[in-house]
């Protein structure tokens, strides 16, 4: 899962440590298994947003609000098996009775829909409403901020087919989707073998719409409910009510355990008025969507009182500072080196909220949570000379190295006049981190300028090459558990957020044919080989310094029972939640 | 009279006119591009390009301009088939964001805006004129000294602070607004005592804020007044302290307060975007805010800004129309 | 029988932060009905002071007054200083007016004339808003306002300065008042409309019998109209005297300079006007004996110093003549033709 461009925006923004993630591993308290989950009443979820980023399926791109509409308003044909722990990662069957058939090397996948699954007026749900809601995703001028899968994976030349509205190349798109006679099976034809096409399908930008029911752009205000709840009222900066469907029928779906009768979801409520909220354990039957403010986050983990209310994991996503290898900028091993071993990373941690609460210094672009792709690289943090809090003197050591090997790019990190320069969002915390930053690299004699970016605009500028300063601060976490979600995204140059220009490294041509035979194979475990031995190669290359394995926090009152992390989502298993 | 409000009128429409054009050019020049922030992870170009024609920023500023001004009279229309609407006249867009028509959008946003600065407008007045009447009639006691505190801690006490003070240590500890209902519409003609739970705490706010400087002002101005020659006449007619402070001083005294509050009140109308935003109130304050700071919606940016001009502009003119009924030596021929 | 108003040793002072400013001390004079009373002095010689005393019109907080105002109504004296406050309110407008000397300033900006003067009346007389405002036609007409009926609803901005004195007296008078102060009521106004308005004043005072306390600092003004004079000087009455007595016999040095200041047709005879030299005292130390000692080109002639000593008593020298000086009259008048 990316850290989409909405997410990164409210990121940002807030400068709180929001939590918006996939994969995780628990690392302090678990909620404790309670007594059965009961049935009824009205459960409360706080977010200081005014309004969810998207609620239409096809346009929702944010790990949180994929969990939360994924399990209350609409489903997918596949889904995440809805448990706590590492066997969240598991697939199992939604709308369809498995977990999808593949043929012909993984480029045909079929997918058959249970009997008597319903749309919330109690009209079935058939095939031909999966092929439209999927091609909404191509209406790219309306169906904004989605998932592009469909669109990079289905067999239809870029571009051709402009979606449902405009219905150009609709026959395209009609041979790359059929469905049966009966119109209960789909089959997807794709452009080339993909052996986890059916993670794809978690996202609810594979999931039906009932084409007499879209309303385009206004689709995203009142979707139709596939799930165990409908959309009562949506009111942005105001409330969204659920309420139950009548129609979603529980033998229907194995998956979902609908337990309050009434859920709301408060937008716009003031940091401070949230954070009391859950201090006070004020409104009991009351869950926080968002993360607390740093100080009273750490009040509420250092107060034992609360341990039945408090998540800490690992969040799906690596921060990273990502270098521009292109010529006349960081094209040089050793100053890249340099730069890493200055840095004081422990500082930069404290800065955000300590190891407890911000992260871990990571070794990898894959995070440990995506288990078979991860394993520990050697060299960068684990050199014998790397220190957390920066060790200037093998950075000087490096940089002598660099004056003889690079010289151009020696003199532009060293030269008073010339200097290195750091792209960062324009927020209050990187302000500081700037300080942090240019203290450590000045104690190695590398000169660093910061070029602070409005945090709206900051993934569409480094993204574009020629703006895109020496060194750029990035994060990303995996589509799914799987580093062909990560490795190929990041570094190289058909990926979605490669801010490293490393096609214009010598060393890029073999990474590129390593990487393009790894997406092919089907064998997972070879693939996963292959994957740890490019991500070795990522970090000796220094393509990026200094990841952060960053963590998040999640805490509820004491009227909710059941609350568990939903690893793949990175968020609350929202369908086990129960008011007491 | 009529002939001169009309002349004023018209006057204003063209500041408008020429306000709309304004925000558009400078929004063109502006190093945002709204048709990035809304294409996804793969940004291929005929993607941003696709997105510029929905957001009508693929023609020149001054075409962009005009599909504005004729959309206010004839309405406008986005997309195709199915998701095809219409926003109708008078239309100032869509909003791509928050998925409305931008009308429908200040249709809902400005009853929430006019409860509050009314509110506030009718407290701040009360407060700040009967405190600093009663501070000028007993200059340099006690009652006078505690204004003067008042007037210093409600004038460099910001709301931000006042707001999140009155919520958390007042609203939410007594619990007099559960959060859960915080900020909530209630139509004030069909719940009154609804509408009267939402708006009190954040009226009081911002009433706060105004009131410091209305006690000020009043309370100098009563002073200065009663030193007048014609308060001298109306003592020496034989009228009681009481008609001379309510019909002599406090008309001359507050005459110059109806310019400041129609001003203050015209202000607040564009929308009090820390109290809105402390209190949950989906006021213009937050929409426009988010709109220029967070989703650069052009739309509702122009809508917002000219509506905020419109109310300055059209309360100065009731300001100087009601001033002349109030003043009779500026009174218009 | 005796007068109609009778001020007997009259003292008031205003407490500063600088020390007891002492406006007027101990003074005491009287006005009949019918009678016109000019108090004539400079500014700060306690001639409005007083006259604002008669009327309660200064703020209780921060004056001190001591002394006797007798009004002598025919439901019997009252005196205004000791009465209660609500008494002497329910007296002005009705047995007591007083006009001022700036009538823009004087008269409510935002309220018609109309308004202004029915307030007035209204306040002592039963009846609607309707006989109010056919009272104030009436007055209007009476003061000479053209048009009154039209004039009526527009605002004091609308007329001219000699108007709006016209207003202020129909405004004062339209009670039937006993006693009207004028203080200064043409020191604003140019030459011309100066004497239609003291004509005016002197009209109405026989039209309604009055009192009146013309309170001016030009002598001139005095000439035309008062039956009587006192002079002030720094919170006292230095000489009272008839009207001619005061131009043709006057006998304390203030008044005598004060008359040589006078611009008169008649006798000029190329020379500069003569100036009394030096200023007047503060009110707050006032010089021991005499106040007027310092700027007294007589002073020089009384022996030992006594008027640095010992403050002169107004006392009677003629009927209807009263002086304080340590000089005797003919002393005075043989000075004066030195001088001369």
């Amino acid at each position: 899962m990316s850290l989409k461009k909405s997410t990164v925006r409210r990121f940002l923004a807030s400068g709180a440590a929001l939590a918006l993630a996939v994969s995780g591993v628990i690392v302090s308290a678990t909620a404790p298994a309670n007594a059965a989950p009961t049935t009824g009443g009205t459960l409360y979820y706080f977010t200081h947003q005014e309004q969810f980023d998207h609620v239409d399926p096809q346009r929702v791109y944010v790990g949180r609000d994929i969990a939360f509409f994924n399990s209350y308003l609409y489903r997918n044909l596949v889904m995440y098996k809805p448990v706590t722990g590492p066997a969240g990662s598991s697939l199992v069957g939604d709308l369809a009775t498995n977990t999808g058939v593949p043929s012909n090397k993984a480029k045909t996948w079929k997918f058959t829909l249970r009997p008597g699954v319903t749309w919330e007026d109690g009209s079935a749900i058939t095939c031909a409403d999966v092929k439209y809601g999927i091609s909404r995703t191509f209406a790219q001028d309306v169906i904004t901020d989605g998932p592009t899968y469909a669109i990079t994976m289905l067999d239809i030349p870029a571009g051709k087919y402009k979606g449902p509205y405009s219905k150009e190349g609709q026959d395209l798109y009609d041979k790359a989707v059929t469905c049966s006679k009966d119109n209960r099976t789909v089959t997807f034809n794709l452009s080339r073998s993909v052996a986890d096409f059916n993670y794809a399908m978690t996202y609810p930008a594979f999931s039906p719409v009932k084409a007499t029911k879209d309303t385009g752009d206004k689709y995203d205000l009142r979707p139709f409910a596939s799930g165990p709840y409908k959309l009562d009222t949506y009111n942005i900066n105001d409330e969204m009510h659920l309420v139950r469907n009548p129609n979603w029928k529980k033998a229907s779906d194995p998956n979902r355990n609908p337990y309050p009768d009434d859920i709301r979801v408060r937008f716009g409520v003031a940091e401070d008025l949230r954070d009391s909220i859950f201090t006070d354990d004020s409104i009991k039957n009351a869950v926080n969507l968002d993360g607390l403010k740093p100080v009273a986050n750490k009040a509420f983990f250092a107060n034992p009182a609360n341990a039945d209310r408090r998540l800490n994991v690992y969040d799906p996503y690596v921060r990273y500072g990502a270098m521009n290898v292109s010529a006349g900028k960081m094209d040089c091993l050793e100053v890249r080196q340099a730069v890493f071993f200055a840095i004081n990373t422990q500082a930069l941690i404290d800065l955000s909220g300590g190891r407890e609460f911000y992260g871990d210094p990571g070794d990898n672009p894959v995070k440990p949570v995506l288990g078979l792709d991860y394993a520990p690289t050697t060299g960068n943090i684990h050199d014998p000379a790397w220190k957390i809090t920066g060790n200037p003197d093998k950075a000087k050591e490096l940089l002598a190295t660099a004056k003889t090997k690079c010289p151009t790019t020696y003199d532009k990190a060293t030269n008073p006049a010339k200097g290195i320069t750091y792209d960062l969002s324009n927020t209050a915390t990187n302000q500081k981190a700037s300080v942090l930053i240019k203290d450590a690299l000045t104690l190695a004699g590398i000169n660093v300028k910061f070029n602070f970016i409005p945090s709206g605009q900051y993934y569409s500028t480094i993204g574009d090459t020629t703006k895109q300063s020496d060194i750029s601060a990035a994060g990303w976490g995996a589509d799914w558990a799987n580093a062909s979600t990560v490795i190929p995204e990041l570094f190289t140059k058909e990926g979605g957020a490669n801010y490293t220009q490393n096609w214009n490294d010598p060393a890029y041509a073999a990474f590129k044919a390593k990487s393009d035979k790894a997406l092919a194979e089907t064998d997972r475990k070879k693939q996963a080989a292959m994957w740890k031995e490019l991500s070795q190669y990522v970090m000796d290359q220094y393509w990026i310094i200094r990841p952060i394995f960053s963590k998040g926090q999640f805490v509820w009152n004491s009227g909710v029972g059941g609350v568990g992390y939903w690893e793949p989502q990175g968020n609350f298993l929202f369908t086990a939640i129960y008011v007491k | 009279m009529l002939k001169y409000i009309g002349r004023r009128v018209a006057y204003t429409l063209a500041i408008l006119v020429l306000i709309s054009l304004v925000v558009y050019l400078i929004f063109d020049v502006l190093p945002m591009d709204p048709a990035r922030l809304t294409c996804g992870k793969t940004c291929r170009p005929d993607v941003v390009e696709a997105n510029r024609h929905r957001l009508g920023l693929d023609v020149s500023v001054w075409q962009q301009w005009w599909r504005f001004i004729v959309g206010l009279f004839k309405g406008r229309d986005y997309a195709e088939g199915v998701a095809a609407f219409h926003c109708p006249a008078p239309s100032f867009g869509y909003s791509f964001n928050r998925h409305e028509c931008v009308s429908k959008l200040i249709g809902q946003a400005f009853p929430v805006t006019f409860s509050l600065a009314l509110g506030a407008f009718v407290m701040w007045l009360a407060l700040g004129v009967s405190l600093g009447v009663w501070a000028a009639r007993n200059k340099g006691k006690f009652v006078d000294r505690a204004s003067t505190t008042f007037v210093l801690v409600g004038t460099s006490l910001p709301t931000f602070i006042s707001g999140i003070l009155i919520l958390l240590f007042i609203v939410v500890k007594f619990n007099l607004v559960s959060p859960i209902d915080l900020g909530k519409w209630h139509n004030p003609f069909t719940d009154p005592f609804g509408w009267i739970k939402t708006f009190f705490f954040p009226c009081l706010t911002l009433a706060l804020a105004y009131a410091a400087s209305y006690t000020r002002f009043t309370r100098s101005n009563v002073i200065e007044t009663t030193a007048e020659d014609f308060i001298r006449t109306a003592k020496a007619k034989g009228l009681s302290a009481r008609t001379i402070m309510r019909k002599h001083t406090l008309r001359a005294a507050l005459a110059p307060i109806v310019t400041i509050a129609g001003l203050d009140f015209a202000g607040l109308l564009g929308g009090a975007i820390i109290t809105e935003g402390i209190f949950n109130l989906p006021g213009l304050g937050r929409l426009s805010i988010r709109a220029v700071l967070q989703d650069y919606d052009l739309p509702v940016i122009v809508a917002t800004t000219l509506l905020a001009a419109a109310f300055v502009v059209f309360m100065n003119l009731i300001v100087d129309i009601l001033y002349a009924f109030i003043d009779p030596r500026v009174r218009v021929a | 029988m005796s007068a109609f108003l009778e001020v007997q040793n009259l003292s008031v002072s205003f407490p500063t932060e600088d020390g007891l400013v002492k406006a007027t001390n101990d003074i005491s004079y009287s006005v009949n009905l019918g009678e016109t009373l000019a108090i004539v002095g400079e500014s700060g010689s306690g001639k409005s002071v007083t006259n604002l005393a008669v009327m309660g019109l200064h703020n209780p907080a921060k004056t001190e007054i001591s002394g006797k105002a007798i009004l002598n109504l025919p439901s019997g004296p009252i005196d205004v200083i000791s009465a209660p406050e609500e008494e002497v309110r329910k007296l002005r407008g009705s047995a007591m007016s007083m006009i001022f000397q700036d009538p823009m300033s004087s008269l409510h900006p935002y309220y018609s004339v109309g308004d202004q003067i029915s307030e007035a009346w209204l306040l002592y007389n039963k009846g609607d808003k309707k006989a109010a405002r056919n009272r104030s036609i009436e007055m209007l007409d009476l003061v000479g306002i053209p048009d009154p009926h039209k004039r009526v609803d527009e605002f004091p901005h609308q007329f001219s300065g000699g108007m709006r004195q016209r207003v202020m007296i129909a405004m004062a008078l339209i009670n039937n008042p006993k006693l009207l102060i004028a203080d200064e009521p043409t020191t604003a106004l140019d030459v011309t409309v100066q004497s239609q308005i003291l004509q005016l004043i002197r009209d109405m005072q026989k039209e309604f019998n009055m009192a009146v306390i013309l309170i001016t600092h030009d002598l001139g003004v005095v000439a035309q109209v008062a039956n009587r004079v006192c002079v002030m000087y720094a919170g006292k009455i230095v000489e009272e005297s008839t009207i001619d007595d005061i131009f043709y016999d006057s006998t304390h040095p203030y008044s005598i300079g004060l008359l040589a200041s006078i611009p008169r047709v008649d006798k000029y005879h190329g020379e500069r006007l003569k100036v009394i030299s030096g200023q007047p005292p503060s009110l707050i130390n006032l010089p021991s004996g005499c106040s007027f000692q310092p700027r007294c080109e007589f002073a020089k002639y009384v022996p030992g110093n006594k008027c640095g000593i010992e403050t002169p008593s107004l006392s009677q020298i003629s009927t209807n003549h009263k002086v304080s000086c340590h000089l005797d009259k003919t002393q005075v008048q043989q000075l004066k033709k030195q001088a001369m």
